[in-house]
C-alpha cells in the first residue's frame, strides 16, 4: 500500500534512515546533482511541514472550563506559557456580525438579529449553535468560501494580456465551487477533481442540473494569463505560461515553491530542477481544451426522438418521391431549361467558366443544342471519361485515412460532444430543415457531423500530433458555418492565433502540412470544432470576421462536418471524381435533343429511385442536392400533410435541446506521454533532455506517477490525498484556519518552506490535520468546530501585557479588528441598501466602466450597481479588473494570493466618499428607509444602526447622528422624515464610518 | 540640490523634502499620529522600504534626481526613423535581407526587404546629436538628450515588452517601476500618491499591470488621470465643501470611538487619517491637473493650441507631468493616445508614413516643451525625462510600397533620457549598418532601471521586498549602473 509506504518513508527520514524509494536517482548530469545535493536532499526532507504529522492529545491546560473545542486547550496552553489570559467572550452582536461576515460576507439580517438575541434569552446554550448551523448551511457560505479559494488559485474571467480573451468556463469553475463548498464536498475530492477531473472512474454528477461536476474541476489549470500565439513563432510563450501554472498548483496545494527550481535545484527546499520538468511533463502532456460538462446521456432521450423522427421524415419523403418519379411530368424539357436558364441568369456575375464537376455543365450544352447532340454527347463522355480517369491518377496520390464506414475514428482522433457522437451518418441521410417551409435542407454524404440531428449539439473533431498522422500533410474535406472552425495547436500553446472559421455548405478541402518542431514544442495537433467546443472563441477581435465584439460568442447554434481525411505527401487536395455523371453516361448517345432529354429524366430518375430504395451509389447524392437545391424534388412543407406533422415535431424536439455547458479543461484520451525538455538555467534557447510525467521527488520516488500511460495526473492527485499526506492538509487546515481567524497558524499560507513562517501552535495544525482526514476532508465540520471554539468566540479587547509579549496576535489573546475585502464591501452596501440581488450563479458581470474599448479588446461596461449582484460574479479582467475592488486590495490576477493585503489609501476614503455607486446605494437605502414606517428619527437612526453596523446606537450616537440629520438636511428641513437628500446624507455616512467596514 | 521647487509647491500640500516627517507632524490636524501611519502604509506617506530603513525620503545614497517623468512611447517607434540614422538602408532599399538578418527579436525572414527611412537625419545642437525630421521639436533640444541606441530586449512581443519595461519580466507578475520608486521613496506631498499615470482610457498591451504594485501594497500603485473629463475618479465631491466638512466632523468623532474599542486603532486611525487627506484631495488635485492656471505662454509652448484633440490631450498631460514634478510627485508616467484601429499608437505594421508622421505630430512637441519648461525651471536637474517605447521597428519590411510599414523588433532599438544628471548631447551605443543589431554597448531594460534608480539614490540590489518565498527586486538577479551615460 502506498500508504504505508509513506509513512514508513517519512518515519525513515525523520529519524535519519535511508529508505530505498526515497534515495534519489542517479543524477542526469553532474551539474544538476551530485553526491553532495543527495545528502543535501535527505536533510532537507527533514523540514517541519515535510514530516509526519504529530499524535498527541489535546495538552492539560490551567482553566479546563475554557474549552468548549479541543483546540482551545492548544490555544490556551500557549497562552499558559506565555502567562496570558484570553479575552472575555464577545457580546451577541459583535460575535453575529463577526459569525455573518466570517461564514457568508453579508453583514446579518436584522430579522435574524433580532431571532438570535431571543433565543439567547431562552436558550443561551444552543443558540449561538442554532446560528452557526443556519449560516453554515446558507447558500452564501458557498459564495463567501469560494472566493476565498479562488484567491488561492488566482480566479480570472479574461486572459489579459493583448486581447483580454475570455477564460471560457471560468464561471462554471466558479459556480463549481460555491456548490462544492455549500454542498461540503471532500477536499481530497476537490483536488482530485481539480487536478484530474476528467480522468475518475466514478465522476460526480449533479442529476438535478445535469452537470458532470468532477468535468469541471480542472479548469483549475487554466485560470491565470494566457498569452496569445504559439512557441514555434516566437520561443518562450508556453514556458512562462507553464512556469505560472507549476508555481499556482505547488503554491495552492503544497505551500512549496516548486517554480523556483525552474533554473537550479531548489536553493533552500527538496525540490530539484528535474521535479520542474517533471511536472511540467505531466501537466503538458493532456491537451488542454474545451470539455462538455453536461452530464452523460443528459440530450439523449432529445437524441433518440430526433433519429426516429428522421427515419420517419426519410421515409415519407421516398414516398413522396417515388411518386413523383412516376409521374410523366417530372423534368420535362421545357422545365429543365427554364431553370436553367434562371440559373444563368442569377450566375452572370460569376464569370467563372462552366464547372465539369457541375451537374448543370452536360445539361446546358445538351438542352441548347444548336449542332447535332450526339457529337456533343459523345464529345462530352470523352471529355468526362479523360478527366475522370486523370483525376482518378491524381486522387491515387491522396490516402484516406478513414471512410467513416467504421464507426471507430482512426487512432489517436478524439470526438467530444453530442452532436459529433450522434453524427456519424451514412449516405443519403436528411439534414432535417430547422426553419423556412422546407423538409430537408440537404441529403449528408456519409462522415461526421456535428449538426446531423441538431446545430445546437456541440462537436468537436481532435487530431493526433500532426507527426504522427502519416504522410507530410494532412487533409479534410470540410463543411461548416456559425463560426466552427479549427484551430491549430502548437504543444499546448495556450491560445492559439492560427485559427480558421468554416463558411461553406459545400465541402471544401483544407491542408495541414507538418510543421517544423522547435523551441520545444513536442507536437501539433488540430482541432476542428463548433463554438462551445472551441477553447479560444471568441478570439481577439478581428480574427473571426462577422462576429461584433460585442458578442461575447456562447448560447449559439454553430455547425461543421468532416466527409474525408486524407493523407499525403505533395501539395494538393483530391478532386471530385466526377461519379455522379456514371448512369448518365452509361447510356448511348441521345441522337435528339428530346432524347437527351429523356436520358437526362432517366438519370435523375434512377438516381432518386436508388436514394429512395437505399441503394445510393457514388456520386448520387451530388446530383440529389443539386436537385434539390434547384427545387426539382418535392421539399415544401406543406400544412397538414404527415411530412409537416414529422418535421414540426422534430423542430419542436431540437429547439427543446439546451446549449451546451463547456469549461476548458484537460482530454488526454489517446494523448501519448509528452517529454518536456529541461532548460539549461532555464533558458528556453538551451533546451537539454527530454523529462518525462513524474512527481516531486520528495513525496512519490522515482517514476512514480510514469507507470501509467497517460500524463500521471489522477496519481499525482491520488498520491497528494490517499495518504496521510502531511503537507495538502496541513496547508489546507492552515488556509481555513486563516480565513475564519484573519491569519494563518502559519502566517505564510502559500509558503510552508524556508523562507515561510512557522507555525505558532505546531501541535495544534497536525491535530487539525489529522482531524479533519479523519473526519472525511469536511470543510464545514471543520470551520463548525473552528467557530464554535472559545477561542473564536473571545472579545476584540486587549490588554497592555498581551499587547507587549505578542503584539502580532499569534498567540490569539483575542479576536483581531479585521477590514472586510473588497467584495464584502461592496455586498455590504448592497445587503444594506436593499439593492443585493441574493441570486446565485451565473456569467460574469461586466464591471461599471468610464470608457470602452472594443476595437483591440473586449473591455465593455456593464450597469454601475452590477444589477445588485454579489462582487463575486463581477468580471474579473486580468488587463481591467473592476475599479473598485482593485481599490480596496483585490489581489493581482496572475498571481496566486493566499492572503489578502488591507491596505490603508486615501484612494479608499475618496472612493467611499465620491463613487458614483457608493452614492447611488445611499440614495436607494434612504428612498427605502423612508418607506419603512419609522416613528420618529431616533427610531430610523436606531435601525440604520441595526441594518449597518449590527448593533443599537447609544444615547450619546443617537445624539450625534440626529444632530447631524438636521444639518444635513436638504431644501425640505421643515418635514425631516422625508427629506430624502438628508437621508441620503446620513446613509452615505454610515457607509463611511470606520465600524461599517471592519468587524472584530 | 536644488529646492526651488518648494516656493511654488508648498501650499498644495508638498512638505519640505529634507524635514517631512516633522514637517508632517506640524502639518498634522487630524489628531492622529504619524508615527500610527507609518506602520500601516496609511496616506500617501509610504513607510520606508525594506532595506532603506533610514525612512522615507532616505535613500542609500546621495540622489542625483528627485523625481522621473517617463514619456512612453506605446507601441515601438521606429529607431531607424528617429535617433539611429541608417543611410544604406536607403542605398539598399528593396534588397532581400539575408538569413544573416534574421533573428528571434525581430519579425523577421530572409526574403524581406530593407527599407529606408522615409525621413531626413541631421546632426543637432551644439553636440551634433542625430535625429531625424520626424521629431523637429525634441531635435531642438538635443544638447539635453542621452540617447542609448543599443538597447535590446527579449521578444518582439507588445505585451511580453510593455511589461518587461514596465516590471523587469516579460511575464509581468511583479511591481511596476513607478511603484518601486514610490515604495522606496515614498512621496513627498501628502495630498498626492507618489506614482501617477497621465492616461486617457487607453489599456495598453499587457493591461493595467504595467502600472500595478502587485504585491507591494496598493498605496504604490499608479493614480490613473486622464487628459479627458474629471481627471481623476472618485475626485469630484459627492456633495458641497460644507456637508463633507459636516459629515466629517461627524465620523471623526464616530471613528474614534471605534478606534479606542478596536484591537487595531492604529488602522483605523489610519484610515480616518485618510480622509482628511481624501478632502484635501478633492481641492488640490484639481487645481494641480487645471493647466488653465498656466501662462499662455506656457500653454503654446506645450501645443495646447493645437486644434488636433489628441495632440492637445498629450500637451495637456505633458503640462500636468510638470506640474506633478514639481509637486512632489515621484513617478509621472504618460502614455500615448490611440488614434486608429492600430494595436497600439506606434504599432505602424503598415502606413507607417502617415502615422509615424501622426504619432510625431502628437507627442513631439510637448515632449520638446517638457524639457525646456523643466529646465527654464531649473527642475530638469533633478527630474528625469524618459523617451521610450517598448520596442523598435524592423529595418525591412515585406515588400517596399508607399503604404509599407515596419515589423516588431527588439534585436535594438533606441530610447533617450534627459536631465536628472544624465549626460545630455551623447549617444551610447552602435548598431550595424542596417540598424538591426547591437554591435557595441548592448543595454537591457534591466541597466536602465537599475540606472535610474541609482540616480534617484537607490541601490537596485538592496530595494527588495519578501514576497513568496523569497526577496524580489526589480532588476531580479540583473542590471549594472550605466556610468557611461551619466554627467
Amino acid at each position: 500500500m502506498v500508504l504505508s509506504k509513506y509513512l514508513i518513508g517519512f518515519l525513515m527520514l525523520s529519524v535519519g534512515g535511508v529508505a530505498a524509494y526515497a534515495q534519489p536517482a542517479a543524477p542526469m548530469n553532474s551539474t544538476l546533482a551530485g553526491e553532495d545535493w543527495s545528502v543535501e536532499f535527505q536533510d532537507r526532507t527533514s523540514w517541519w511541514s515535510l514530516r509526519p504529522l504529530m499524535v498527541g492529545p489535546p495538552p492539560d491546560v490551567s482553566d479546563p472550563g475554557w474549552s468548549r473545542e479541543p483546540i482551545d486547550r492548544f490555544v490556551r496552553k500557549a497562552l499558559d506559557a506565555a502567562e496570558l489570559a484570553p479575552s472575555a467572550p464577545a457580546g451577541p452582536d459583535l460575535l453575529l456580525r463577526r459569525l455573518a461576515f466570517v461564514l457568508t460576507g453579508l453583514p446579518p439580517d436584522p430579522s435574524r438579529r433580532e431571532r438570535f438575541l431571543l433565543d439567547l434569552k431562552s436558550d443561551p446554550c444552543s443558540a449561538y449553535e442554532r446560528l452557526v448551523d443556519e449560516l453554515l448551511a446558507s447558500p452564501h457560505f458557498g459564495e463567501r468560501f469560494a472566493r476565498h479559494w479562488m484567491d488561492v488559485v488566482r480566479y480570472t474571467d479574461t486572459y489579459g494580456y493583448e486581447s483580454d480573451n475570455p477564460a471560457n468556463g471560468s464561471w462554471e469553475y466558479r459556480d463549481y465551487l460555491v456548490r462544492a463548498f455549500n454542498q461540503d464536498v471532500p477536499f481530497d475530492q476537490l483536488v482530485r477533481e481539480q487536478l484530474a477531473g476528467d480522468l475518475l472512474t466514478l465522476p460526480r454528477l449533479d442529476r438535478n442540473l445535469g452537470i458532470n461536476e468532477s468535468m469541471v474541476g480542472p479548469m483549475f489549470y487554466h485560470l491565470g494569463e494566457h498569452r496569445e500565439g504559439g512557441s514555434l513563432m516566437f520561443n518562450g510563450i508556453h514556458q512562462q505560461m507553464v512556469d505560472n501554472k507549476i508555481d499556482a498548483f505547488s503554491k495552492a496545494f503544497l505551500a512549496t515553491t516548486v517554480a523556483c527550481a525552474r533554473c537550479h535545484d531548489h536553493k533552500l527546499e527538496a525540490i530539484v530542477q528535474r521535479d520542474y520538468y517533471s511536472l511540467a511533463a505531466v501537466f503538458m502532456t493532456p491537451r488542454w481544451t474545451s470539455r462538455v460538462i453536461d452530464a452523460p446521456g443528459r440530450n439523449d432521450a432529445a437524441i433518440a426522438k430526433l433519429k426516429e423522427l428522421r427515419d420517419a421524415i426519410r421515409r415519407e419523403l421516398a414516398t413522396i418521391w417515388i411518386a413523383h418519379v412516376d409521374t410523366h411530368d417530372a423534368w420535362t424539357m421545357d422545365m429543365l431549361r427554364a431553370k436553367l436558364e434562371r440559373k444563368e441568369e442569377t450566375a452572370t456575375k460569376d464569370a467563372a467558366a462552366p464547372n465539369i464537376e457541375d451537374v448543370a455543365y452536360p445539361l446546358t450544352r445538351l438542352l441548347n443544342a444548336s449542332e447535332e447532340v450526339s457529337n456533343i454527347w459523345r464529345e462530352l463522355a470523352r471529355e468526362w471519361r479523360e478527366t475522370r480517369s486523370q483525376r482518378l491518377n491524381a486522387n491515387a496520390d491522396f490516402h484516406p485515412l478513414t471512410d467513416f464506414h467504421a464507426p471507430q475514428l482512426p487512432d489517436g482522433w478524439i470526438m467530444e460532444g453530442d452532436g459529433i457522437q450522434h453524427g456519424r451518418v451514412d449516405d443519403g441521410v436528411p439534414l432535417i430543415a430547422l426553419e423556412a417551409d422546407r423538409i430537408v435542407s440537404q441529403l449528408l454524404p456519409r462522415g461526421l457531423y456535428t449538426h446531423a440531428l441538431s446545430s445546437r449539439l456541440p462537436g468537436a473533431l481532435r487530431s493526433p500530433p500532426q507527426h504522427e498522422v502519416p504522410g507530410q500533410r494532412m487533409s479534410l474535406q470540410l463543411t461548416g458555418g456559425e463560426f466552427a472552425g479549427y484551430l491549430v495547436v502548437q504543444g499546448n500553446g495556450f491560445k492559439s492565433e492560427q485559427i480558421g472559421f468554416l463558411k461553406s455548405t459545400e465541402p471544401i478541402w483544407k491542408s495541414f502540412s507538418d510543421p517544423i518542431l522547435k523551441n520545444g514544442v513536442g507536437r501539433v495537433t488540430v482541432e476542428f470544432a463548433t463554438t462551445a467546443l472551441n477553447p479560444n472563441f471568441p478570439p481577439r477581435i478581428g480574427l473571426a470576421g462577422g462576429l461584433p465584439p460585442t458578442d461575447p460568442g456562447f448560447d449559439k447554434r454553430s455547425w461543421l462536418g468532416i466527409t474525408a481525411i486524407v493523407t499525403h505527401e505533395t501539395d494538393g487536395t483530391p478532386q471530385d471524381n466526377l461519379d455522379h455523371f456514371v448512369s448518365l453516361y452509361e447510356a448511348d448517345a441521345p441522337s435528339s435533343s428530346e432524347e437527351a432529354a429523356a436520358r437526362i429524366r432517366e438519370w435523375f430518375t434512377a438516381t432518386v429511385r436508388r436514394w429512395c430504395e437505399g441503394q445510393l451509389r457514388d456520386g448520387d447524392l451530388r446530383l440529389l442536392n443539386w436537385l434539390l437545391a434547384n427545387e426539382m424534388l418535392p421539399n415544401k412543407l406543406r400544412d397538414g400533410t404527415r411530412a409537416a406533422e414529422l418535421v414540426n415535431e422534430y423542430r419542436r424536439v431540437e429547439l427543446g435541446i439546451s446549449y451546451p455547458r463547456t469549461v476548458t479543461g484537460m482530454d488526454e484520451r489517446a494523448c501519448r506521454k509528452s517529454g518536456y525538455p529541461i532548460d539549461a538555467r532555464g533558458d528556453v534557447d538551451q533546451p537539454g533532455e527530454l523529462v518525462f510525467p513524474d512527481f516531486l521527488r520528495l513525496f512519490a520516488g522515482r517514476h512514480r506517477v510514469a507507470q501509467t500511460n497517460g500524463s500521471g495526473r489522477l496519481e499525482l492527485a491520488e498520491s497528494l490525498v490517499e495518504n496521510e499526506h502531511p503537507l495538502v492538509t496541513r496547508v489546507y487546515v492552515n488556509r481555513v484556519w486563516q480565513w475564519l481567524f484573519g491569519s494563518g497558524i502559519v502566517t505564510t499560507p502559500d509558503d510552508f518552506g524556508h523562507l515561510g513562517d512557522s507555525p505558532s501552535h505546531p501541535e495544534l495544525l497536525d491535530f487539525l490535520a489529522r482531524e479533519f482526514m479523519q473526519g472525511g476532508w469536511s470543510t464545514k465540520s471543520l470551520v463548525r468546530r473552528l467557530v464554535l471554539s472559545e477561542t473564536f468566540r473571545q472579545s476584540g479587547v486587549t490588554t497592555v501585557a498581551a499587547r507587549q509579549r505578542d503584539p502580532a496576535n499569534r498567540l490569539l489573546h483575542h479576536y483581531p479588528t479585521r477590514r472586510l475585502e473588497a467584495e464584502a464591501i461592496r455586498d455590504a452596501m448592497l445587503a444594506v441598501s436593499g439593492r443585493l440581488d441574493p441570486a446565485l450563479y451565473g456569467r460574469p458581470i461586466w464591471p461599471f466602466r468610464s470608457a470602452e474599448d472594443t476595437t483591440n479588446k473586449r473591455l465593455l461596461s456593464g450597469p454601475l450597481d452590477g444589477r445588485g449582484r454579489r462582487s463575486l460574479y463581477l468580471q474579473l479582467s486580468i488587463m481591467e479588473p473592476p475599479k473598485f475592488l482593485v481599490g480596496f486590495d483585490l489581489p493581482d490576477l496572475k498571481l496566486p494570493a493566499g492572503k489578502r493585503n488591507a491596505t490603508n489609501v486615501p484612494g479608499q476614503a475618496l472612493t467611499m466618499l465620491n463613487d458614483p455607486l457608493v452614492v447611488e446605494l445611499a440614495r436607494i437605502w434612504s428612498v427605502r428607509l423612508i418607506e419603512e414606517s419609522h416613528a420618529s428619527v431616533n427610531d430610523r437612526i436606531t435601525a440604520m444602526f441595526v441594518q449597518a453596523l449590527g448593533r443599537e446606537p447609544t444615547s450619546i450616537e443617537l445624539d450625534r447622528w440626529s444632530t447631524a440629520l438636521y444639518d444635513l438636511c436638504g431644501e425640505g428641513g421643515a418635514r425631516v422624515m422625508s427629506d430624502q437628500t438628508a437621508w441620503r446624507r446620513l446613509a452615505h455616512l454610515f457607509f463611511n464610518a470606520k465600524e461599517f467596514i471592519y468587524y472584530r | 540640490m536644488t529646492t526651488n521647487r518648494n516656493a511654488c509647491g508648498g501650499c498644495l500640500g508638498r512638505v519640505a523634502p529634507a524635514d517631512s516627517r516633522r514637517a508632517f507632524l506640524q502639518q498634522a490636524s487630524a489628531g492622529f499620529g504619524w508615527l500610527a501611519l507609518q506602520g500601516l502604509v496609511g496616506g500617501f506617506a509610504a513607510s520606508p522600504a525594506r532595506g532603506l530603513e533610514g525612512g522615507a525620503g532616505s535613500p542609500h545614497f546621495a540622489a542625483r534626481a528627485r523625481s522621473i517623468i517617463f514619456c512612453f512611447m506605446d507601441g515601438g517607434p521606429s529607431h531607424v526613423d528617429t535617433l539611429d540614422p541608417k543611410p544604406m538602408l536607403k542605398q539598399h532599399e528593396g534588397r532581400e535581407i539575408g538569413d544573416k538578418a534574421v533573428s528571434k527579436r525581430s519579425q523577421s525572414a530572409a526574403n524581406r526587404v530593407w527599407f529606408g527611412s522615409p525621413w531626413e537625419f541631421h546632426q543637432r545642437g551644439q553636440s551634433g546629436l542625430w535625429v531625424s525630421e520626424l521629431l523637429p521639436n525634441i531635435a531642438g533640444v538635443a544638447d539635453e538628450l542621452c540617447v542609448v541606441r543599443s538597447m535590446v530586449g527579449e521578444l518582439p512581443l507588445h505585451g511580453a515588452q510593455n511589461l518587461l519595461l514596465h516590471t523587469g519580466r516579460i511575464l509581468g507578475q511583479g511591481p511596476s517601476l513607478g511603484s518601486w520608486v514610490s515604495y522606496g521613496l515614498g512621496s513627498e506631498n501628502l495630498n498626492l500618491p507618489g506614482y501617477v499615470l497621465l492616461n486617457n482610457d487607453w489599456v495598453p498591451n499587457g493591461g493595467l499591470e504595467n502600472f500595478g504594485s502587485s504585491f507591494l501594497p496598493a498605496s504604490h500603485q499608479a493614480t490613473m488621470m486622464r487628459a479627458k473629463g474629471v481627471p481623476v475618479d472618485n475626485i469630484t465631491p459627492a456633495d458641497s465643501t460644507t456637508i463633507q466638512r459636516r459629515q466629517l466632523a461627524l465620523l471623526a468623532e464616530q471613528d474614534a470611538e471605534f478606534a479606542a474599542r478596536s484591537s487595531d486603532a492604529q488602522a483605523i486611525e489610519a484610515a480616518v487619517a485618510n480622509y482628511e487627506t481624501a478632502f484635501r484631495m478633492q481641492t488640490t488635485v484639481p487645481e494641480i491637473a487645471d493647466v488653465n492656471r498656466e501662462p499662455d505662454y506656457i500653454r503654446r509652448l506645450y501645443g495646447l493650441d493645437s486644434s488636433d484633440d489628441h495632440q492637445r490631450f498629450y500637451a495637456t498631460q505633458a503640462l500636468r507631468a510638470r506640474r506633478l514634478v514639481e509637486q512632489g510627485v515621484r513617478f509621472v508616467e504618460i502614455t500615448c493616445p490611440s488614434f486608429d484601429g492600430n494595436n497600439s499608437p506606434w504599432d505602424q505594421h503598415g502606413q507607417i508614413k502617415v502615422n509615424h508622421a501622426k504619432n510625431a505630430r502628437i507627442t513631439d512637441q510637448s515632449v520638446a516643451a517638457l524639457i525646456v519648461d523643466l529646465k527654464q525651471r531649473g527642475l530638469l536637474e533633478e527630474t528625469i525625462v524618459l523617451w521610450a517605447g517598448e520596442m523598435g521597428r524592423t529595418p525591412h519590411t515585406p515588400k517596399i510600397s508607399e503604404s509599407c510599414g515596419r515589423d516588431h523588433h527588439v534585436n535594438c532599438y533606441s530610447i533617450f533620457l534627459a536631465g536628472g544628471g544624465f549626460r545630455g548631447g551623447f549617444t551610447l551605443g552602435e548598431t550595424d549598418e542596417f540598424g538591426n543589431e547591437v554591435i557595441a554597448g548592448r543595454l537591457d531594460i534591466h541597466d536602465i532601471h537599475a540606472t535610474l534608480l541609482h540616480q534617484l539614490g537607490i541601490d537596485h540590489e538592496r530595494l527588495t521586498f519578501r514576497h513568496g518565498g523569497r526577496d524580489h527586486r526589480l532588476t531580479d538577479v540583473q542590471g549594472r549602473i550605466v556610468n557611461e551615460i551619466l554627467a
